[in-house]
């Protein structure tokens, strides 16, 4: 080995950079991402300022106006949900940083506060507009990812058919988060995947595509 | 990071190592790979070719070896049948001017190569199997290396002679890199294995370690470590060349490597003593762990591999049986943006360097053109040939664990 010795540490040396490296690389290309969710998110919170701004002032002020507050927050909602989609692409190509549970945490706040401003307004603007709140787990049980994941995909065919009359508000409920907390402790959230439709008719487990459908039906009677 | 995370840059970190090893061996040695020790002095040479139910190459080889170009007073031919049920020793009690055993009972191929060994008049034994057939210039061009009195064995590329089907193409091109990497381990004395198809030993060495183990299912691994262990060195001529006829089916190439295997698990039992050994050299510090920890990577990384995949398959098949439950669309086109991670960057990293290894290894060994049905195969080979090797491992284990191991 002692002949050879300077070809193995040569191959040590040259295998650690490489590693290290790529593994810098691996950081950085996930720090990149970090950084674009977080900008993004400053600018959908300045944006969510305004539009909450808009909902005071129209609720209070002008109620005539109530279809326009509707709208700014119905373009807010596709917003989110879409900027929701990119975090759970950029989460399965993040392998070695945390931070990315950080911005997960922060959407998630926005979009109770979203739900809350949602609840208010079709209160108190009539709108005609249906809240359909989406509660999963981010790290579930094994047998309940598949239940999720299909329930995921009947509700982005929903929203696809329903458009701007569904307000579609994913949750997840093992984050932590207070606020969180209270809204499963009001709604008896205990299990996933759990549907809210208009904070009233709550279902539990898979739910079908036809089955939601006639509950929306029904609602917007 | 997740535990499983810390698996996967933990083999990538292994296997970036044995990559630069291999890259660095060959940059110091390309100019020598070809080098052949010119013949000062005809050795005598007693070859044995061992035959166990060969009554369809028996003759070729012999012939090969006949018209092999070296002194003739200097060579002997002696076969050895091992208890054949079929006509070989009727084919090879007709053959002039060679030697014949016929030992009547089936006892395995090193007793039969003890046999020879016991009976040869030559300083050196040159092993070849009943269905390889050696090049004429072969034995010129690996005789030389025994000048040197610390190389106790010398090898040859050992190349497919049959590769109308397949499996068969595929097996040349492993052949071929095979041939290449042992050249490679031998630039730095760790060539492990002196395959039967043709291999010569120093006959005082093998009297002096008493021949063959005749309970070992791989005896050319095993003489090739006691070789090792006994501070001699093993040589690879990588201008011999030898062709052999290798496993026409999947089935006949599954039992052959379950026996190189379990050969193989045996071997590293016997010579667990000489694990790490420093007074052992390159054997005890790189031979034995090599072979251990590869072994133990290439079944870890089997189940990590059933562990991810067996996991993803279960869940997209729950959730397309939920799904047609449940009245969803399931077919969809499927998305092709893929967002770089961290193992984009090694895992092509790996595949170009595994992708370069292969294409110096085919050059080197063969000095082929590689046109587009060789791309195939080679890519072929890469992508499914050798995710056969971890399937192959486990079945030997279970063998080994039920005690099950005959041949």
């Amino acid at each position: 080995m002692v002949k050879f010795g300077d070809l193995f540490w040569k191959a040590l040396i040259l295998t650690v950079i490489v590693f290290l490296l790529g593994v810098l690389l691996g950081f950085a290309l996930e720090r990149n991402r970090i950084g674009d969710i977080e900008r993004e998110f400053q600018r959908i919170d300045l944006q969510w300022s305004d539009a909450k701004l808009q909902t005071l002032y129209y609720q209070n002020l002008e109620p005539r106006f109530c279809n326009s507050a509707i709208r700014e927050n119905l373009e807010f909602a596709d917003k989110v949900y879409n900027e929701g989609l990119k975090i759970e692409n950029y989460d399965a190509a993040s392998f070695l940083t945390d931070d990315l549970e950080l911005e997960k945490r922060k959407y998630a706040l926005l979009k109770v506060e979203f739900w809350l401003n949602s609840i208010v307004l079709r209160e108190r603007c009539k709108a005609d507009y249906i809240n359909l709140v989406y509660f999963f787990a981010n790290d579930p049980e094994f047998e309940i990812e598949s239940e999720q994941d299909t329930q995921a995909e009947i509700l982005k065919d929903l929203k696809e058919k329903y458009g701007k009359s569904l307000m579609l508000i994913p949750l997840p409920i093992d984050m932590d988060i207070s606020m969180i907390n209270i809204m499963k402790g009001t709604y008896d959230i205990s299990k996933t995947p759990t549907i809210l439709i208009n904070e009233k008719i709550k279902l539990e487990g898979l739910q079908s595509l036809d089955e939601i459908e006639n509950l929306i039906e029904n609602e917007q009677l | 990071m997740e535990f499983i995370t810390g698996v996967y840059l933990f083999f990538i970190f292994v296997s970036l190592y044995s990559v630069f090893l291999i890259l660095l061996i060959y940059l110091r040695n390309k100019d020598k790979l070809y080098f052949e020790k010119g013949a000062e002095k005809f050795y005598d040479i007693s070859v044995i070719i061992p035959a166990y139910n060969k009554e369809d190459s028996i003759l070729d080889t012999v012939n090969a070896v006949k018209s092999i170009d070296y002194p003739k007073d200097k060579i002997e031919i002696i076969v050895v049948d091992d208890g054949s049920k079929d006509k070989t020793a009727r084919i090879v009690a007709n053959i002039e001017g060679i030697k014949f055993f016929e030992k009547g009972y089936n006892s395995g191929k090193s007793d039969s190569v003890n046999l020879g060994i016991r009976n040869a008049r030559g300083e050196i034994i040159a092993v070849i199997d009943a269905d390889s057939y050696p090049e004429k210039d072969s034995f010129k061009k690996m005789i030389g290396y025994f000048d040197d009195p610390e190389v106790g064995a010398v090898t040859a590329s050992c190349f497919v002679k049959n590769t109308g089907k397949l499996i068969e193409k595929l097996q040349a091109v492993e052949y071929f890199l095979i041939a290449f990497g042992r050249k490679i381990l031998d630039f730095i004395d760790s060539v492990y294995v002196t395959p039967g198809s043709l291999s010569m030993y120093r006959k005082k060495l093998l009297v002096e370690v008493g021949g063959f183990d005749t309970k070992n299912i791989t005896e050319d691994i095993e003489i090739a470590w006691k070789i090792l262990k006994n501070k001699y060195k093993n040589r690879m001529c990588l201008s011999a060349k030898v062709y052999t006829d290798v496993p026409n089916t999947l089935r006949k190439w599954w039992r052959q490597r379950l026996r190189w295997n379990i050969g193989g698990f045996q071997t590293v039992h016997k010579y667990k003593d000489s694990f790490f050994k420093k007074k052992l050299n390159m054997f005890g510090l790189f031979v034995v762990p090599r072979f251990f920890i590869s072994h133990v990577l290439s079944i870890t990384g089997f189940f990590v591999f059933v562990y991810v995949f067996g996991r993803e398959i279960f869940q997209k098949a729950t959730y397309w049986i939920l799904s047609i439950q449940s009245g969803n669309t399931i077919l969809e086109a499927p998305s092709l943006f893929l967002i770089p991670s961290v193992f984009t960057f090694f895992i092509l990293l790996l595949f170009v360097f595994t992708l370069v290894f292969t294409y110096i290894g085919l050059k080197t060994a063969n000095k082929i053109g590689i046109g587009f049905r060789v791309s195939f195969i080679i890519l072929f080979y890469l992508l499914f040939y050798l995710t056969l090797y971890p399937l192959v491992l486990l079945h030997s284990l279970y063998l080994l664990a039920a005690g099950n191991v005959r041949w």
